[in-house]
């Protein structure tokens, strides 16, 4: 009798869930975008496809050593600022940080000859000074994310008396031999970048997009059934449109800038053997001493576990941490669980080190 | 509260018969997530191939053969018709950069307090709680 009452309470339950879908599957193309990065914040820099905000703060009382988020220059930065409940910048204000954010546009077609130098020679170090200007602090803790990692990396270790106090990374790549998928495209053999940086300019969204897209070639189309099943549940469709939208929203990469990336990391892999330069100054990590620490995920399909390990020993700090999270390479910043996971230990790492 | 308590109630219905052999709508889900799986681990092997890569790069660079004719035909057009061509109106916008730039540089040595360096911020006294 039972087990019928739970057929017929079953049934009812789908019977509604697929009006539900009907209903609000309509209107799924009706409604607008969810709102994004919606944390108040002024804009400090506003130079081509630089973009340096400072977020107004959420407490009374705030930490001596401000916080520098470095995005990475293939998305929006708004993965940190999703949604209230959902945003890093929010839990970082909310506990007293003053959060600073390094996000880019789209690169213009004449910013075509910004290469890796003008990210780490100057774009970092001008928002660094400006951080420090606003703040009137000498010292700034800088978060990097993916390749805002990389590019964090680089220019902590070029400029060893630029006042970093503290320096974490997330799913930061520095083998980049372990990403096999990326190392096969860009083969020298086959893939000509310079044909493509001497004809397009800078390297389009759309190959980007194609790209990443590629390293899990069915999740596109399993996420969209995964949609229309759980159509009926507004949470559910929220998030997936959020995270939906982050993950199309890729932006173009300078021509110059995607030249150096690929011929020194992808071809050289010049981190790990050694030979990276930026302008010709040679990069050693071991030039980094502040607090460091490396958040990866479990289920980073994007940067396995081996393009980031070596990372932690190639620092020269003393005091360094590298931590394995559950999560995959945008949950572990940006998803739902995030803020049981890794924003706790990141703000346990970070709080008393920002006095 | 009431929202709460219909989700609990929902998600409770949904883990005790989502595991029942008789709920099809649960196979169906199972059988989503192995194909995805499935599908993920053979793209990969596919597209991980050499000759595979050979093959995207070369449509990729028919593309860029295909583009450079386009640049170097629709040059001569704009040539020919006295209009600016795309390198023109990408100079005329690095200056535009370069002017905007002079503009702030400009503008913060004059204001060194601007934007949110004006504004009121709480005191940078901050400790952080103690530990239980």
């Amino acid at each position: 009798m039972s087990e019928e009452a739970g057929l017929l309470e079953r049934s009812r339950r789908e019977f509604e869930r697929a009006l539900q879908r009907n209903i609000k599957g309509l209107g799924y193309f009706n409604s607008p975008a969810p709102v994004v990065g919606a944390s108040a914040k002024d804009v400090l820099i506003e130079r081509g496809t630089l973009r340096l905000y400072h977020y107004r703060p959420l407490a009374d009382e705030i930490y001596r050593v401000p916080v520098l988020l470095v995005m990475a220059t293939t998305n929006r930065g708004y993965i940190f600022d999703l949604t209230p409940g959902q945003s890093l910048v929010e839990y970082l204000l909310m506990r007293g940080y003053d959060v600073f954010m390094i996000d880019w546009e789209a690169p213009r077609p004449d910013e075509k000859s910004l290469d890796m130098a003008s990210y780490v020679l100057d774009f970092i170090p001008t928002c660094v000074a400006r951080v420090k200007q606003t703040t009137g602090e000498p010292e700034v803790s800088v978060l990097g994310y993916c390749f805002g990692g990389v590019l964090s990396l680089l220019w902590a270790a070029l400029h060893p008396d630029a006042g970093l106090k503290n320096l974490a990374t997330f799913t930061t790549p520095v083998d980049f031999k372990q990403m096999p998928l990326f190392a096969t495209w860009s083969d020298k053999r086959y893939f000509d970048v310079d044909r493509l940086v001497d004809t397009l300019g800078n390297c389009p969204s759309e190959m980007l997009y194609s790209s990443f897209d590629a390293l899990r070639p069915a999740s596109r189309v399993a996420a969209n059934l995964r949609l229309a099943d759980r159509m009926w549940d507004d949470e559910f469709v929220k998030a997936h449109r959020m995270i939906d939208r982050w993950g199309t929203d890729i932006l173009p990469l300078a021509g110059e800038y995607f030249r150096d990336t690929t011929k020194k990391l992808l071809w050289d892999n010049a981190l790990m053997a050694g030979t990276m330069e930026v302008a010709g100054r040679p990069v050693d990590l071991a030039n980094i001493t502040a607090p460091f620490l490396h958040v990866t995920a479990e289920h980073d399909h994007i940067v396995p576990t081996a393009a980031s390990a070596p990372l932690i020993d190639m620092v020269g700090s003393a005091d360094k941490e590298q931590v394995t999270l559950k999560g995959g390479h945008v949950s572990l910043i940006g998803g739902p669980n995030a803020v049981r996971r890794m924003w706790p230990k990141l703000d346990d790492w970070l709080a008393e080190k920002s006095l | 509260m009431e929202r709460t308590d219909d989700r609990l109630r929902e998600q409770r219905l949904f883990s005790v018969t989502a595991g029942s052999p008789l709920d099809p709508m649960a196979m169906i889900r199972s059988a989503l997530d192995q194909w995805e799986k499935l599908a993920n681990e053979h793209g990969a092997q596919f597209l991980q191939r050499p000759e595979t890569t050979k093959a995207l790069q070369s449509m990729t660079a028919g593309y860029l053969q295909m583009q450079a004719m386009v640049h170097d035909t629709m040059g001569k057009a704009l040539a020919a018709a006295n209009l600016p061509s795309r390198k023109d109106v990408e100079a005329l916008s690095a200056r535009l950069g370069a002017i905007e730039a002079s503009l702030a540089r400009i503008e913060a040595g004059r204001n060194p307090q601007t934007n949110s360096g004006a504004l009121p911020r709480p005191p940078r006294t901050r400790k952080p709680p103690p530990r239980s």
